[in-house]
């Protein structure tokens, strides 16, 4: 373990070939150790607070054989994805419509700050009284979550555009629109993807606890069955899946990123 | 004649700050004309307003006194959002910051003014493509900024705006950040186009061989708050060997009464 450092040193500048084995294998060695402390928690403590690896493996397997995982899969998806959708396109267009307009920023700002504090999980109860035991109080839950990170990190994105840019594209007679949807919107692209992926996993997670609350499917409800049964196996299988959808669509969002962001220096590797 | 462009005791100071002295006059009583199709220098310490000056004459920034005519029209306004930056594509502006789009390539943003303008056919294509070719970037059409030197960002500015080809051109130091041979060169290709076109060109430089070699007429600006210190007429007849320009009569005495005028 201690001479992990001066290899380190060693391939930071050119072999990025080696450099690559290095990440791989430290994210290897990171996911192993994890497993390791989780075998050794499920040893000492029991399997009624923590259920075994192995056992958790092939509670997924199953799972996965008899179709449940897909469709609960699915069901937390729908209410995550679209409620992520909703938030994100208002979480655009207001700071956008604003962006031209102080004295309206000035007066929505303060508003929409304030009410961030509000404890969206707190409303869900209220939200089933309105809208019944559908997919429609989960929804507005995650639509909440996630716009106030979006509509924050676009925000910010517009205030740091550099203004030159903008005088620039004027003077040789761009119009507002060109100006909005080129020059502003790319520069607040990686504000943009900041936002998406920090909101993502919230979305995912508030649909889970939405689902604690009322539902027939999702995996959210999946792991509250298992825990009124006592069944923890149930309930790390859950977990487990809900790790694992958060990092495939983080890998989307990733790759969706770097796609838009390829005229960047690549910055990635930069040592800051 | 009128002139094309008219600036009358024009004066700036720019917003003060929370907790700062009342800021001081940048610029004030300035007055200076530029007949069509004329090139003209602007010297002046660093500091003295020049940019300034040219953001309030391409309207990115308001002027605090005076007054703009534009062929014989006054576009002055005092309200920043009153302003009409370029007003209505007459004026080009090659500012002192490249200004170059991190997204787009040199050739696209080469095209970026004729694509906002909806002028992009194969004709303005070409007249890109040898622009590319006469600023030396033949090869670099496909490099993001960041990829390029300074100077090449400031060559790729320079032809994004000669590419649309406006009446009226200010030049920022256009060509401060490369060295003094790629200069001369420049030099001479911007006196080629301007031969061809008669464009009108404000050209701020703080090279007192730069505003002589391209000048018909040279204005030397004072310290803050700054003014019109002295002008002179470039007695060197053209076309010029920009190359050779030391060499040529009239080029020395020309130099020292500048000189002189420049604290
Ligand atoms: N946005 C601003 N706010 C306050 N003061 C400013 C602002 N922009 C410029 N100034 C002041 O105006 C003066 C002139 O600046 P300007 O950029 O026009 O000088 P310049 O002649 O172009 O100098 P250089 O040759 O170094 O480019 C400076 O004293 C500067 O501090
Ligand atoms: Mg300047």
């Amino acid at each position: 373990m201690t001479d992990v450092p001066a290899t380190m040193a060693d391939v930071a500048s050119p072999p990025t070939a080696s450099r690559k084995w290095l990440i791989h294998g430290g994210r290897a060695a990171l996911a192993l150790a994890l497993i390791a402390g989780w075998e050794y928690g499920a040893r000492t403590l029991g399997p009624l607070f923590f259920a075994p690896p192995i056992e958790t493996a092939q509670r997924l397997w199953a799972l996965a054989v008899n179709g449940q995982m897909l469709s609960d899969i699915m069901a937390t998806l729908r209410v995550a994805v679209a409620g992520f959708a909703i938030a994100g396109i208002f979480g655009v267009i207001l700071p956008f419509l604003l962006r031209r307009s102080p004295r309206a920023t000035e007066a929505v700002e303060p508003a929409v700050l304030f009410t961030m504090g509000i404890p969206k999980y707190a409303l869900a109860p209220w939200l089933i009284l309105w809208f019944g035991i559908g997919d429609m109080p989960k929804l507005v839950v995650v639509t909440l979550v996630v716009f106030y990170i979006v509509f924050i990190t676009t925000f910010a994105g517009i205030r740091g555009v550099d203004r030159r840019l903008i005088s620039m594209a004027r003077v040789i007679g761009a119009s507002e629109r060109r100006i909005a949807r080129e020059i502003i919107w790319t520069s607040l692209l990686p504000f943009f993807f900041t936002g998406l992926k920090i909101a993502f996993p919230r979305a995912v997670s508030a649909t889970i606890v939405g689902e604690f609350l009322v539902s027939t499917q999702g995996v959210g409800r999946y792991i509250e069955g298992a825990r009124q049964v006592s069944d923890t196996t149930g309930v790390f299988a859950g977990v487990v899946i809900a790790l694992a959808l958060v990092l495939a669509i983080n890998a989307v969002l990733n790759g969706i990123e770097r796609w838009a962001l390829r005229w960047q220096p690549v910055e990635r590797e930069m040592e800051l | 004649m009128s002139p094309l462009l008219e600036i009358k005791k024009l004066g700036k100071r720019f917003p003060a700050r929370h907790g700062r002295e009342p800021s001081p006059w940048v610029l004030q009583d300035l007055s200076f004309s530029v007949a069509e199709g004329e090139f003209l220098t602007i010297v002046g310490p660093s500091g003295a307003g020049k940019s300034t000056l040219l953001n309030i004459i391409a309207q990115t920034d308001t002027a605090s006194a005076g007054e703009i005519l534009l062929g014989g029209a006054s576009v002055t306004t005092r309200d920043p959002r009153a302003l009409k930056p370029g007003i209505e594509r007459r004026i080009g502006y090659v500012t002192q910051d490249d200004n170059l789009l991190p997204w787009r390539s040199t050739i696209d943003n080469v095209l970026f003014a004729l694509e906002v303008q909806g002028k992009l056919d194969d004709a303005s294509r070409a007249r890109a493509e040898k622009l590319i070719q006469a600023v030396g970037l033949a090869g670099f059409e496909t490099y993001y900024p960041h990829e390029l030197s300074g100077g090449m960002r400031k060559r790729t500015a320079l032809i994004r705006t000669l590419v649309y080809d406006p009446p009226i051109i200010l030049m920022d130091e256009p060509f401060a950040a490369v060295d003094a041979q790629t200069r001369t060169q420049l030099q001479a290709d911007l006196l080629r186009l301007w031969e061809m076109g008669r464009k009108t060109i404000v050209f701020v430089t703080h090279d007192i061989t730069e505003a002589i070699a391209l000048g018909d007429r040279a204005l030397v600006l004072s310290k803050q708050p700054s003014r019109i210190a002295a002008e002179h007429t470039i007695p060197i007849p053209r076309p010029r060997n920009v190359k050779d320009i030391f060499a040529l009569p009239g080029f020395a005495a020309t130099y020292e009464k500048i000189r002189a005028d420049v604290q």
